[in-house]
């Protein structure tokens, strides 16, 4: 294999917007009764429930009765001192965000077609779905008592909140009729396994200095999980330049510590195989997985396309999913009560047992993946504590038992929550349509129970990364479509938002050439009954 | 807009009952994705363009070429036969968005012919072909792995394995190399592993070992093959690769005065294509490989000679080698299928047709065919070949000695299997 020689030195390291911003203000203090004011024919009302979240109401002159209660994503639950690389500088926040990303023309639409939006900023930040859930059934009652005419509740969020969004119809289907949970996190111990697997092989590989978990208590656990982010980006840093200065043999990193043997297989092959066992996704916000540099020679060309390309969106999304691994594996540790990750049940080799035919160019053939592998299986594991395992179980879990129309949306590539969340709810509620099913069979009912579950992917172009004249990668462009953690467009949003209004007025979710119209307009939403994302890795072990 | 609705409703059933009747008379009105009144789509994804498209670029093209010709004689009941061949450039990841546009956009009746292992492990996987009951026939790979029933309900492999074709080789060393200092390169994935494992098992000690990560054949790296090659004294070398691979091998060694008696795996030893990627006949003179086909030159045989004709007048310009073969007859066998399983034409029923009928196909291949209920294999054998000095393959020993296996533990025999005749003038009449 020729040695490719990228002109410039790479810029992946670009970690997406995990942090949920909002254009709003925070109340100042708790309130048992909203304040309100009205400007430009809309009311804004703060105020807090009674476990002190802050919320925010919005309500326009001409309220239909329909309301949007939208639940953000993950915010860490610590400050993040500055200086890390994509979170430097995160103070902890609890702004309230009445809908995504407090985008003014998503909260602009919707007011003026008459519908109000809300949305609370939750009383503690990081994982906080079970007071969250409860934060917004009270929220649900404020806003009917402020407006009594209220006839329709839809709810919708993501990540975290799109975990919340889900719960809340499977437990409220008298208060929500509509729900979107989008780019939707699923139950928590699948969620942090793939955390714990990222860590644990990009500490194996690269730097066994990095704890992964394990954090101690109080504040000497704060400074463990920041110390880690700081380690976790250097790891990765290094592989970046290693892969820029060499693409097909990049050198390990100088804190790894992998014998001697194990360096003849290239440092990208071990980055592939931990994005393969975890889960991450193989094309990430530059990198397609496909593509290599216009006037390669074929044989170099291919090179790229199968081994190169794939390496390199390894490293882009387990960079994206790395640090949110750190902050939430330190937060879930502090609830739990100790270790929640334990791997010394995990066979890696099964986890990959089709990947590693699929990427067998990017793993080094089998020769490489063996020997990955090997060390892997010969290394000393995780081994959890069992009481904090014990409780993460304890913690609400999604059922997929939903009564209430419901519409599933995220990106095929989604690095942070990978899709296999949102199929593991669509696998849940087929299961529990075919319980239903069967026990209308046995009572005589020959009317199958309808489906009212709207899945929808957002699937990446073919092709996308692009290159330098000098045959670089060039990063410096938007995520394509499809990949990073919630990377949806503000005509997305809205059309989701018109599917909701849809299906709360009709009891069912729309169907047909509608449907097809409203996702076509919108843009990179499909709609496949026939397409199953890659289940979540560790499900069943 | 309830009244709206009715009406428009109303009008389509109108529409569908009378295009129904029209049709009554030619074909059954048929609901199945990718089939009309008049035509029938099918769909393929393959290396148009890229290093490891040499040859396998043809395939694609042969198919529609035969298409055409039964096209021309009346089609399948009736119905015409579209092939829509996607470029993957050999990479899954564009194998599995390839796919999703044949089976979403261009709504194909069936995959005929996706070539590749790691590209239909991606698209099996991704793709989700079992759920959604499309039919993949005729897996243009030797990965024993797909003649899991279980795991693929619904394709259906053509070559023999190339665990069956390493036991047949191992046969043949046992036969006509023994106690000859033996090398090995072979492509380190599931091909290789699918080889290698069938080498240990028949009791084949290479002295020299060389693995290959798919992708990184060259020239550069095949010099360093002949440096260890040599260095181990290897003086009958298999190269388990694919084209690129055999030719990169066999052009340095060619350059390097390196010439052990070469045994070319089949996946790579189609003359015309090694030539046109330079290797020098005078190299080819004397390999040995196994072969499943007649030589694309020996029109002495009734299938070469009916689909060179065709090949002549609906491909032309293109040279007929073992690839243009080889799509060829995928086009006879899946012409048969698409006939075997009847005018009422399901992609349920087509799995039907392969399983109870598919054994019977006619084939240019010598081997039997293993399709039944419990059975996605195809051909189950091959016959040695060498090389003669205008790169022309000739059995080995003056004539075809047909060995079959299985993919396990049973053994290699030799057949007596007599393949069926080609259908008059090319065109299948079977039901």
């Amino acid at each position: 294999m020729r040695t490719f020689k990228f002109k410039r030195s790479l810029t992946l390291v670009a970690v997406s917007s995990l942090l949920s911003i909002t254009v709003v203000s925070i109340p100042t203090a708790a309130q048992a009764t909203p304040v309100c004011t009205t400007a430009s024919g809309v009311t804004t009302c703060l105020g807090a429930t009674s476990d002190t979240a802050p919320y925010m109401l919005m309500t326009p002159a001409n309220f239909n009765g329909t309301v949007y209660l939208y639940s953000h994503g993950y915010r860490p639950n610590v400050p993040v001192p500055a200086g890390i690389p994509g979170y430097g500088g995160y103070t902890v926040t609890n702004t309230p965000e009445p809908a995504p990303g407090g985008d003014a023309k998503i909260i602009g639409t919707l007011l003026a077609k008459g519908y109000a939006v809300m949305g609370s900023g939750f009383a503690r930040q990081g994982w906080n779905a079970d007071s969250a859930i409860k934060t917004n059934v009270e929220l649900i009652g404020v806003f009917k008592k402020q407006y009594p005419k209220t006839t329709k509740v839809v709810a919708w969020g993501n990540s975290l909140g799109g975990f919340i969004t889900q719960a809340l119809a499977e437990k409220y289907p008298d208060l929500i009729s509509a729900a979107a949970p989008l780019c939707m996190a699923s139950d928590l111990t699948p969620l942090m396994t793939m955390a714990g697997d990222a860590l644990w092989g990009i500490k194996t590989f690269f730097d066994p200095t990095i704890k992964g978990g394990g954090y101690s208590a109080g504040t000497a656990g704060y400074a463990e999980a920041m110390g880690d982010l700081v380690k976790v980006f250097t790891a990765i840093g290094a592989m970046q330049a290693a892969i820029s200065a060499n693409p097909t043999a990049p050198a390990w990193p100088a804190t790894s510590t992998v014998p001697a043997a194990l360096k003849a297989v290239p440092s990208r092959s071990a980055l592939v195989l931990v994005a393969l066992m975890s889960g991450v996704p193989m094309q990430s916000a530059h990198f397609d997985s496909t593509s290599a540099p216009a006037g390669l020679p074929a044989s170099n060309a291919l090179s790229f396309q199968l081994a190169i390309n794939p390496a390199l969106a390894a490293l882009e999304n387990l960079a994206n999913a790395a640090a949110l691994a750190v902050l939430a594996t330190h937060d879930v540790e502090q609830q739990a009560g100790g270790a929640i990750f334990d791997n010394t049940a995990t066979d890696y080799s099964a986890r990959v047992a089709s990947e590693r035919f699929i990427w067998s160019s990017a793993l080094t053939g089998e020769a490489g993946v063996n020997a990955l592998l090997g060390y892997l299986a010969a290394v000393p594991r995780v081994k959890g504590n069992p009481a904090a395992i014990a409780k993460l179980a304890t913690l609400t879990t999604h059922t997929g038992k939903v009564e209430v129309p419901t519409i599933l949306f995220t990106g095929t590539a989604d690095p942070v929550t990978t899709p296999g969340n949102q199929q593991a709810v669509i696998d849940k509620y087929a299961a529990y349509s075919a319980e239903k099913w069967a026990a209308a069979k046995k009572v005589g009912d020959r009317k199958r129970p309808a489906n009212n579950q709207l899945v929808l992917w957002d699937f990446p172009p073919e092709k996308y990364t692009k290159f330098t004249a000098a045959g670089s990668p060039d990063t410096t462009g938007a995520a394509a479509t499809g990949t990073n953690h919630c990377n949806f467009t503000t005509s997305q949003y809205l059309a989701i938002a018109d599917l909701l209004a849809y299906a709360a007025e009709n009891g069912k979710n729309m169907s047909g050439g509608a449907l097809y119209t409203k996702i076509r307009k919108a843009g990179n939403m499909t709609y496949d009954r026939g397409y199953e994302a890659p289940r979540l890795k560790y499900y069943g072990e | 807009m309830i009244r709206k609705t009715r009406i428009k409703r109303t009008w389509l059933a109108a529409a569908v009952i009378a295009s129904g009747s029209l049709l009554a008379t030619a074909l059954p009105a048929n609901a199945e994705t990718g089939v009309s009144a008049s035509e029938i789509k099918l769909g393929i994804t393959l290396p148009l363009t890229g290093a490891a498209s040499p040859g396998y670029n043809k395939i694609g093209n042969a198919m529609n070429a035969y298409f055409k010709y039964v096209n021309d004689n009346g089609g399948v009941y009736g119905r015409k036969v579209t092939l829509i061949q996607k470029n993957d450039e050999y990479s899954p990841q564009l194998s599995i968005s390839k796919t999703n546009e044949l089976i979403l956009r261009d709504k194909v009746f069936a995959l005929v012919g996706p070539l590749g292992t790691a590209n239909f492990t991606a698209v099996h996987k991704s793709v989700g072909l079992a759920k959604r009951g499309v039919p993949s026939l005729f897996l243009n790979t030797g990965f024993s792995g797909f003649s899991n029933k279980k795991s693929y309900p619904s394709s259906f492999m053509v070559l023999p394995s190339y665990a069956m074709e390493a036991k047949i080789i191992a046969q043949f060393l046992k036969e006509n190399h023994a106690g000859k200092k033996l090398g090995i390169v072979y492509q380190n994935d599931e091909f290789g592993i699918d080889g290698m494992g069938a080498f240990k098992a028949a009791g084949t000690k290479f002295d020299v070992t060389i693995p290959y990560t798919s992708g990184s054949q060259s020239a550069a790296t095949a010099q360093t093959w002949v440096s260890q090659l040599a260095a181990g004294g290897a003086q009958v070398v298999v190269i388990f690769g694919v084209t690129s691979a055999t030719g990169a091998l066999l052009g340095v060694s060619a350059a390097a005065r390196y010439a052990p008696q070469w045994i070319l795996g089949s996946v790579g030893s189609d003359p015309v294509t090694l030539r046109a990627i330079g290797v020098p006949v005078a190299v080819l003179n004397g390999a040995q490989t196994p072969a499943g086909n007649p030589s694309p030159n020996d029109t002495s045989d009734e299938y070469v000679k009916q689909f060179q004709e065709i090949n002549t007048k609906y491909n032309t310009g293109t040279a007929f080698d073992d690839y243009v073969l080889q799509g060829m007859n995928i086009g006879l066998m899946t012409v048969q299928a698409l006939r075997a399983a009847g005018k009422n034409l399901t992609r349920k029923g087509l799995v039907r047709a392969m399983e109870s009928k598919g054994s019977k196909f006619a084939s240019v291949a010598y081997s039997p065919l293993g399709f039944s209920r419990t059975s996605n294999v195809g051909h189950t054998g091959y016959y040695m070949a060498v090389m003669d000095a205008n790169g022309d393959r000739k059995p080995f020993g003056g004539k075809v000695t047909l060995y079959t296996t299985d993919s396990g533990s049973g053994p290699v025999v030799v057949s007596t299997f007599k393949r069926p005749a080609m259908p008059a003038k090319g065109l299948p009449s079977n039901s």
